[in-house]
C-alpha cells in the first residue's frame, strides 16, 4: 500500500465516521430525508461562499454553506407549520428550490472556475492526497483529513457532552421539555452539525453520497442492536468498514471511490437485513421454523398424554391416526414423530407411540401455559 | 390564593388555547388543592391533553396564567412529574425498561451529568414498585401495552415529585394493570402528592378519584366528586349521550338520546 492510498483510506474512514455519528439521531428521529435536503440545499451556500472567498477550502465557505443548511431546516419547519402540507412534502418543496438556485448560480457565474455540479454532487476522493495542508512550510497531510477530522471531532464532542440530553429529546421530547432540556435548541444544534458535516464532506464524497453515509451505517446498526450506545459504536464501525471496503472495491473496479463507498454501505445494510441476529430475515425464518416443529412436538405430546391409559389408546396412539386427529399430512406426521423420538419425548413400540417421562413433562408444561 | 398559607398545587386562571381559529380551551379557571387525586373527564377533543400540555408549557396558551404551588412552572420543574400518553413515544427506540425509568432522573441530574449507580438503584426500586423489576433489561418494544404503561409510571415515580400529571394512564391496559396503577396513585396521595389524571371511563370516576374536573373546551365543573359529578354536569359536558354512558350506575340517568347535545 502506498502512502496516497493510505491517506485516501484514512480520509474515507474519517468522512464515514463523521457522517455516521449524527446519522444515528437522524434515523431515530425519523429524519433521514432531512440529510438529503440539507446536503443538496447547501449548494447555493457553497457557491456564494466560493464567490466571496474564491477558495473551496476556506472555513468561511464552510460556515456560509452550513448556514444554508440551517435555513433549509427552518424553511421546512415554516412550511410544515402552516399545516397545509406534511413534513415529507415540505422537505420536497424546500430543498429543490435551494438546490436549483445553486445550479443556476453555477451555470450563470461560475462557468470558468473550478466549481461545477459534478464536483459538488459526487466529489473525488482520489484527489484528496494532492491537496495538502501546509503550515510554516511543513506538509501536514491532506487538507481534507484536517477538515473532516475537525468535523468528526466536533460531532464526537457534541455527542459525548449531550448524549443523555439527545437521547431523552429523541425518545420523548415532551418529557425533555418539561424537565427543562430545551429539545428545540438541541434539534437545531444537531441540524447545525449535520449541515456542517455535509458541507465538510461534499468536497471529498459529494453531497449525494453524504446522504448514503449519514443514513446507511446507522440504519444498519439499528438492525443489529437494541442499545443506543452500542448503536452509535456499530454505526461508526459500519461506516468505517464501508469506507475501507469501498476503497478496495473502487481499486478493483477502477471506479469512483465515493460511489464504491456508498455501494459498500448499501451492501452492508443488505447483509444486516438478511443476517441480523434477532431481526434479520434469516433469523426470523429460522425462528418460525423452529416454532413450527416445537409446537407440533408439543401437540403430539399433549395428544398422547390425553389418551394415555385410556381404552382407545391402542387406536389413538398410532402414527397413521395423527393424520385424522391432528390434521397432519402423513409425511409431516412421520417427521414430527421422528424428531420427537430423537429428542426422547416419545418412544415407538410396534407402531404404537408412548410418552416418555420427559415427554410427559413437555405436555404438562405446554398445557399449563395455555 | 394569596391569603392561603399553603398555596394550591395547581391554579389556572383564564387559560385559553387555540391551535387555529377555534379555541381548544376557552377561559379555563381551575384550582386543585394539595393532596387530591383528581380525574379530568370530557369527550374526545374536549382539550384534556391540551390542558395538561399548556400547564407544563408544552403548548403556548393564547392567554391565561398557570401557577404551580403558587409560582410559575419553570420554577417548580423538580416538583412536577409527567406521564405522557403511551402512544406519544416510539417504543422501537433502542433502549431498555430500566433506561427509560432513569430518564425520569435526568431533571435532577441537570445538564452534562450522566446517570450512575445511585440512579440505577433508584430506577430499579421504582420498577419494583410497579411490579416490573424482572423486566428491567427488556427491550421496550418487547413489553406489552400494560407493561409499557407501568414503565412510564415508574419513570414518574422516580422523579419523586409533589404534583403528577398523567395523560390516560389506564388507556388500553388490562384489569390487573388498571388495579395496580390505581393502587400506586392512591399510595402517591397517601404520601401527600397531588395527582391529576386524564381519564376516559365515567363508570370508575366515583371509585377512583376524590376530585373531578368536567371539561369540554370550557370548564363545566370541578371540585369534590360528590358535589360536581352530577347528571346535570355530565349532560352539560357530553350532551345527551350521558344517559348511555352512565347506564350501569342506575341513578336517574338521562334519556339515551344524542340529539340533546348542546
Amino acid at each position: 500500500m502506498t502512502l496516497p492510498q493510505l491517506e485516501i483510506q484514512l480520509v474515507a474512514v474519517v468522512v464515514a465516521v463523521a457522517c455516521a455519528l449524527p446519522g444515528v439521531f437522524l434515523i431515530l428521529r425519523r429524519m433521514a430525508m432531512m440529510s438529503d435536503a440539507i446536503s443538496h440545499a447547501i449548494l447555493p451556500g457553497i457557491v456564494v461562499g466560493f464567490f466571496i472567498t474564491e477558495s473551496l477550502g476556506s472555513p468561511l465557505l464552510i460556515v456560509a454553506a452550513a448556514l444554508t443548511g440551517l435555513l433549509t431546516v427552518a424553511l421546512v419547519e415554516l412550511v410544515e407549520r402552516t399545516k397545509l402540507v406534511k413534513e415529507d412534502a415540505a422537505i420536497g418543496i424546500v430543498f429543490p428550490v435551494l438546490f436549483s438556485l445553486g445550479v443556476i448560480l453555477i451555470a450563470r457565474y461560475a462557468g470558468d472556475v473550478h466549481l461545477d455540479t459534478d464536483v459538488v454532487l459526487l466529489g473525488e476522493l482520489a484527489f484528496a492526497p494532492f491537496d495538502r495542508f501546509t503550515a510554516f512550510g511543513l506538509d501536514l497531510g491532506p487538507r481534507a483529513l484536517w477538515v473532516m477530522g475537525a468535523a468528526l471531532g466536533l460531532n464526537a464532542l457534541f455527542l459525548a457532552l449531550f448524549y443523555k440530553e439527545l437521547k431523552l429529546a429523541t425518545f420523548d421530547a415532551g418529557l425533555a421539555a418539561t424537565l427543562g432540556f430545551m429539545p428545540g435548541a438541541l434539534h437545531y444544534a444537531l441540524m447545525s452539525l449535520v449541515s456542517l458535516t455535509a458541507v465538510s464532506a461534499f468536497d471529498a464524497v459529494g453531497s449525494i453520497l453524504v446522504v448514503a453515509l449519514m443514513v446507511g451505517p446507522p440504519a444498519t446498526a439499528y438492525l443489529l442492536t437494541d442499545r443506543l450506545a452500542v448503536m452509535v459504536g456499530l454505526s461508526a464501525g459500519t461506516g468505517a468498514l464501508g469506507a475501507i471496503g469501498g476503497y478496495w472495491l473502487a481499486h478493483a473496479l477502477d471506479a469512483s471511490i465515493a460511489g464504491a463507498m456508498a455501494t459498500m454501505t448499501g451492501v452492508l445494510f443488505g447483509a444486516a437485513v438478511l443476517f441480523a441476529p434477532e431481526r434479520g430475515v434469516v433469523a426470523r425464518w429460522r425462528r418460525r421454523r423452529r416454532q413450527t416443529w416445537r409446537f407440533a412436538e408439543q401437540m403430539l405430546a399433549i395428544h398422547l398424554l390425553q389418551h394415555e391409559n385410556t381404552p382407545e389408546a391402542e387406536r389413538e396412539c398410532r402414527v397413521g391416526h395423527l393424520q385424522e386427529h391432528l390434521g397432519w399430512a402423513a409425511s409431516f406426521a412421520e417427521r414430527v414423530v421422528h424428531r420427537a423420538a430423537r429428542h426422547g419425548t416419545i418412544e415407538r413400540q410396534n407402531g404404537r407411540l408412548r410418552l416418555t417421562d420427559p415427554g410427559r413433562t413437555v405436555a404438562e408444561d405446554a398445557l399449563e401455559r395455555t | 390564593m394569596t391569603d392561603d398559607p399553603t398555596p394550591a398545587a395547581l391554579t389556572v386562571r383564564d387559560l385559553t388555547v387555540a391551535y387555529r381559529d377555534d379555541p381548544v380551551l376557552w377561559d379555563i379557571d381551575l384550582t386543585v388543592p394539595t393532596g387530591t387525586l383528581m380525574g379530568i373527564v370530557g369527550p374526545n377533543g374536549a382539550g384534556k391533553t391540551t390542558l395538561i400540555q399548556s400547564v407544563l408549557g408544552l403548548v403556548e396558551p393564547a392567554a391565561g396564567q398557570v401557577r404551580i404551588f403558587g409560582t410559575p412552572y419553570a420554577e417548580q420543574r423538580q416538583r412536577v412529574g409527567y406521564v405522557p400518553q403511551r402512544g406519544s413515544v416510539d417504543w422501537d427506540f433502542p433502549t431498555h425498561a430500566l433506561d427509560v425509568v432513569m430518564m425520569g432522573l435526568y431533571g435532577q441530574l441537570g445538564w452534562f451529568r450522566r446517570p450512575g449507580a445511585p440512579e440505577r438503584e433508584k430506577a430499579r426500586a421504582a420498577l419494583d414498585e410497579v411490579g416490573m423489576v424482572d423486566y428491567a433489561d427488556r427491550q421496550i418494544s418487547q413489553l406489552s401495552g400494560g407493561q409499557q404503561q407501568r414503565v412510564f409510571l415508574a419513570r414518574a415515580l422516580v422523579q419523586d415529585a409533589d404534583l403528577y400529571f398523567m395523560d390516560e394512564p389506564l388507556q388500553g391496559v388490562d384489569a390487573t394493570t388498571e388495579r395496580a396503577i390505581i393502587d400506586i396513585l392512591r399510595a402517591l396521595r397517601r404520601r401527600g402528592c397531588t395527582v391529576i389524571v386524564v381519564h376516559h371511563d365515567l363508570q370508575t370516576v366515583t371509585e377512583y378519584f376524590d376530585h373531578v374536573m368536567l371539561l369540554n373546551v370550557r370548564r363545566i365543573a370541578s371540585g369534590p366528586v360528590d358535589a360536581v359529578f352530577t347528571d346535570e354536569n355530565l349532560r352539560l359536558t357530553y350532551g345527551g349521550r350521558v344517559g348511555f354512558l352512565r347506564q350501569q350506575q342506575g341513578g336517574g340517568a338521562a334519556e339515551p338520546s344524542s340529539e340533546a347535545a348542546a
